[in-house]
């Protein structure tokens, strides 16, 4: 298991460095002086020459792209003119809350999703089938901003059951019921979209499943109907589900960063769309190395898990 | 192509979408001409009217803008920038996939590698850095949009792009001197091109959702301008006190969306070949029974009776009769065989009397199977899950697809002693361990952690066997067992089951279609074709002298070792097809002793002396023994 785990990071590293490459080829579009793109307000010539010195921005593209590099493998990812703070440090403080917000929409997306697919495929054409299947085309049709909106009408403006955005009170005690209760929408909103695409997923894979032949087997034994859907064929079926997840984790990342816009959430998602918006370059670049190589890895946990799963895989 | 759409329009969801988009679509094309208020002119003092108001339906937005109006404008810009990302993302997606795939090799290896990684990012990142480089604006908005899915065209077109650039007739134009760029645009591309088209369809919701995020996050249109995104960007700020405007858009784009999902959705069912054949539904935890008429009486002979058993598959409008009436039974200790082609209905019969038949399509629809004067079909389900495995237990053929592929072998094993009564974890892996050791496997206490795929073919039948005789069931269905296995293998296995049904007193019912495995091992032979049992009686007595003549000819087929000079006669044709069953005599179009009166009426099954046959002229004694 260590083996493979290993062999897999080994072969994220070219990966990883393909990242760097695209979002650098990206960032050399930037039409102009890119130091004085970069410096936006701050662009007097003392600033534009200490840059162009400290990037290389001089130097052919080659020279400049290992420069970059070599400062991001030491911790030095620039420094945001518009806040005046290294970009790493507010990267990081921003990644953590974008964590909590996507990881508990994750979480529900996975187990939601997952098990209205098995409900669905356990039904097929039932009531319970319709129903999910329907919610789910709503789900997967509708903006998750407007949807995020909506609740922010209902829930928060009418019922008042939740504060309206942001993550922690102004004033106030920093508790876990606190941040749940500010959690709970935005994070709702955000895995409505994944939970019905892992839920649409989940009941092809389980109806896939249902007809294999270990599943008679499994009847013919006299296991309980509920054992041959829950484990037998469910745990098959996720050899299907799980790279699914993977994928949506990403589409649960992007999402995030307009359910942070709409909910006022300190995260990276709101990080990047205020330093486009304010021309913060190294802000945007950081940010996106950063978030991506993240997924990178996050997708070699998604690989792990199913080794573990499928022991048919070589490990 | 007609049928395509005649599928389409059956759906009626897929119809209701299509309709509401050709709707939407029509509406925004002719947006110019209708009679609406200038979607920029503002008017302050006039600024946000509600809905239903004299002069602006929709009510105005906070600059006092008719909403009805920026509403169809917005539509029609987002429509517009959706449709033009993707197009301009499967153009260029295709091209980059055509160009992999047909070349191939190392071409094919950097541009994938290049592929992937672009797919490594989450979405957004891609399309957020592309904006950021190229500045907030709707047609950078749209380069972004149409950037980040490329990949995915490019990867769905390079796959069938290699599956074409292999066939015969690319080799062809190839050696007929036709370029690579003339081979591409008259060869592959015609073929490709209804993958780009289903591809579209299934994102082109997707890109007017993401382009409306990008200018809803201000990224995208610029105002004045707008297109619905941007406008429940502009709206956010009222939301809490005025929230028409921002439910008038982002309710058109759910309805947008919806109808493109809904289409989508009936397309690629349409286009699905499995779910026209049904093969996508999933089997019911038992067989459904319809039986019109009561079922006949146990006689009481044997341990289980099978009486009159009809078992159809309901495919559509067709009904094929696997299965038309037939009649079996099993003493304890005794071995019955059941041989026959592929298709006569002898896995269906052994199926169908513990309700294992997949169904929807099985459907068993009269007769009865009697398990000690209990009638299985019809049982409730409860009653016939505590006699599977514990009374009745079954061997399938394929052990390696009929065992669970991610369960250890000794967790099935304990699984199927669990499924009838409680025991603790180390009383079941005593009782796994001694199960695999009665059927011989060597080493149990160490397989008793393998996994199926690390064992061979023969000791995973072992697996099976030792399964089934995990609760000690009376009587053992084998439904082909041996047939994937190697002959040694075989024979090995055989001789468990043999010394199984001696020392256990079990009743086996063997499925076969090898008359040496018959021979071997059962007392008494059923032989069935196209649904019926033709013939049956004692299995000595059978192959000394096979009175109908498709047994005859079934036996002629088996190779004799050692008795080189017979000729060995294929049987001419294919059973027919159980949909349209012939009157008569079902063989009679195989048979080469067939006469005028085999074609009519229904031709019974003749019992005397434990012998049956249900043939108009038979083979008589005399004759079959030479």
């Amino acid at each position: 298991m260590t083996g493979y785990i290993l062999k897999r990071l080994l072969s994220a590293i070219p990966v990883l460095f393909g990242i760097t490459v695209i979002v650098f080829l990206i960032m050399a579009m930037i039409p102009g002086d890119p130091a004085t793109a970069i410096l936006g307000n701050f662009a007097t010539p003392e600033n534009v020459e200490k840059l162009n010195r400290d990037l290389g921005l001089g130097k052919p593209l080659v020279q400049q792209y290992f420069i970059w590099l070599s400062n991001m493998l030491s911790g030095d990812f620039g420094t945001s003119f518009a806040l005046n703070r290294p970009v790493l440090d507010e990267v990081l403080e921003r990644f953590n809350a974008t964590l909590v917000l996507a990881g508990t929409a994750f979480v529900l997306c996975s187990f939601l999703g997952v098990i209205a697919g098995v409900i669905s495929a356990a039904n097929q054409y039932g009531a319970a089938d319709k129903g999910i299947t329907f919610v789910v085309l709503l789900g997967i049709s509708i903006p998750s901003f407007f949807l995020g909106m909506m609740m922010i009408l209902f829930f928060a403006v009418n019922l008042r059951w939740f504060p309206v955005s942001g993550m922690w009170p102004i004033y106030g005690d920093r508790t876990l019921g606190v941040l749940l209760s500010h959690l709970a929408m935005p994070a709702t909103a955000l895995a409505v979209v994944a939970t019905g695409v892992i839920a649409r997923l989940s009941r092809s894979a389980m109806l896939e499943v249902l007809r294999q032949d270990f599943i008679r087997t499994a009847r013919a034994k006299g296991v309980h109907e509920r054992g041959v859907i829950w484990r037998h064929a469910l745990k098959a079926a996720m050899v299907s589900i799980i790279p699914v997840l993977g994928i949506q984790a990403g589409f649960v990342l992007s999402g995030a960063v307009y359910i942070e816009i709409v909910f006022q959430w300190p995260g990276v998602g709101r990080m990047l769309v205020d330093a486009i918006l304010k021309r913060d370059i190294l802000m945007v670049q950081g940010g996106v190395v950063f978030v991506a190589a993240c997924y990178v890895l996050f997708n070699i946990a998604v690989d792990v898990a199913q080794s573990l799963l499928d022991p048919r895989i070589k490990t | 192509m007609t049928a395509f759409f005649v599928l389409l329009a059956r759906n009626r969801l897929a119809l209701l979408g299509g309709i509401v988009l050709a709707c939407v679509v029509f509406l925004a094309l002719i947006t110019p001409i209708l009679p609406l208020a200038d979607p920029d002119v503002t008017n302050t003092s006039n600024r946000f009217q509600p809905v239903f108001l004299d002069g602006a339906l929709l009510g105005t937005d906070h600059l006092g803008r008719d909403l009805l109006s920026r509403v169809m404008w917005g539509t029609r810009l987002s429509l517009a920038v959706g449709f033009a990302a993707a197009i301009a993302a499967a153009t260029i997606g295709a091209a980059i996939g055509i160009i992999a795939g047909y070349y191939g090799g190392r071409t094919d290896n950097i541009i994938m590698r290049g592929v992937d990684m672009l797919m490594a990012f989450p979405y957004i990142l891609l399309a957020l850095a592309i904006v950021a480089a190229l500045g907030p604006g709707l047609f950078n908005a749209l380069i972004a949009v149409a950037a980040v899915n490329v990949p995915f065209f490019a990867r769905n077109i390079r796959g069938i792009t290699v599956g074409i650039a292999n066939k015969e007739f690319v080799d062809a134009a190839r050696l007929a001197g036709m370029s690579n760029s003339r081979i591409i645009l008259s060869e592959i591309l015609p073929n490709v091109i209804p993958v780009i088209v289903i591809a579209m369809s299934t994102t082109i919701g997707w890109m007017i959702l993401e382009t409306a995020g990008l200018s809803f996050l201000g990224l995208g249109s610029q105002p004045p301008q707008a297109d619905l995104g941007s406008m429940l960007g502009e709206a956010r700020s009222a939301l809490i006190t005025n929230p028409h405007t921002s439910i008038v858009p982002g309710i058109m784009i759910l309805i947008i969306v919806m109808s493109i999902n809904l289409l989508g959705d009936g397309v690629r069912d349409a286009l699905d070949p499995r779910l026209k054949s049904g093969a996508l539904s999933r089997p019911m935890a038992a067989t459904r029974v319809d039986r019109a008429e009561t079922p006949p009486a146990a006689s009481g002979v044997g341990l289980l009776e099978v009486k009159a058993l009809e078992t159809q598959f309901h495919v559509k409008n067709r009904i094929y009769r696997a299965v038309g009436g037939v009649d079996l039974h099993v003493e304890k200790g005794e071995c019955l065989g059941i041989i026959g082609e592929s298709g006569s209905g002898k896995s269906v019969t052994a199926l169908s009397i513990m309700g294992l038949v997949a169904s929807p399509p099985g459907v068993i629809t009269g007769g009865a199977a009697y398990y000690d004067g209990e009638d299985l079909i019809g049982a409730p389900y409860r009653r016939l899950r505590d006699m599977r495995g514990r009374n009745v237990s079954y061997i399938f053929q394929d052990p390696l697809a009929t065992l669970h592929p991610l369960y250890r072998v000794g967790d099935q094993l304990i699984e199927a002693i669990r499924a009838h009564r409680p025991i603790g974890k180390a009383e079941g892996r005593a009782k796994a361990i001694e199960l695999l050791k009665a059927v011989r496997i060597p080493n149990a206490e160490k397989r008793i952690n393998d996994y199926p795929h690390e064992m061979s073919g023969g000791m995973r039948q072992r697996v099976g066997i030792a399964m089934a005789l995990a609760n000690d069931p009376d009587i053992i269905i084998a439904d082909e067992p041996t047939t994937a296995l190697d002959v040694t293998v075989q024979a090995q296995v055989l001789t468990i089951l043999d010394e199984l049904r001696r020392s256990r007193g079990l009743a086996i019912v063997f499925i076969t279609h090898d008359f040496g495995v018959v021979a071997q091992l059962c007392d008494r032979v059923a032989v069935m074709y196209a649904g019926r049992i033709v013939e049956e009686g004692a299995t000595t007595d059978i192959l000394d002298a096979p009175r109908h003549p498709y047994t005859a000819r079934l036996m002629a087929c088996v190779p004799e070792l050692g008795g080189g000079k017979r000729r060995l006669e294929a049987i001419p044709g294919l059973p027919p097809v159980v949909d349209k069953l012939p009157e008569g005599c079902a063989f009679a179009e195989r048979c080469d002793r067939v006469q005028p009166d085999c074609r009519s009426g229904g031709i019974a099954l003749v019992r005397k002396d434990g012998r049956g046959v249900r043939c108009v002229h038979p083979v008589d004694t005399r004759e079959a023994a030479e």
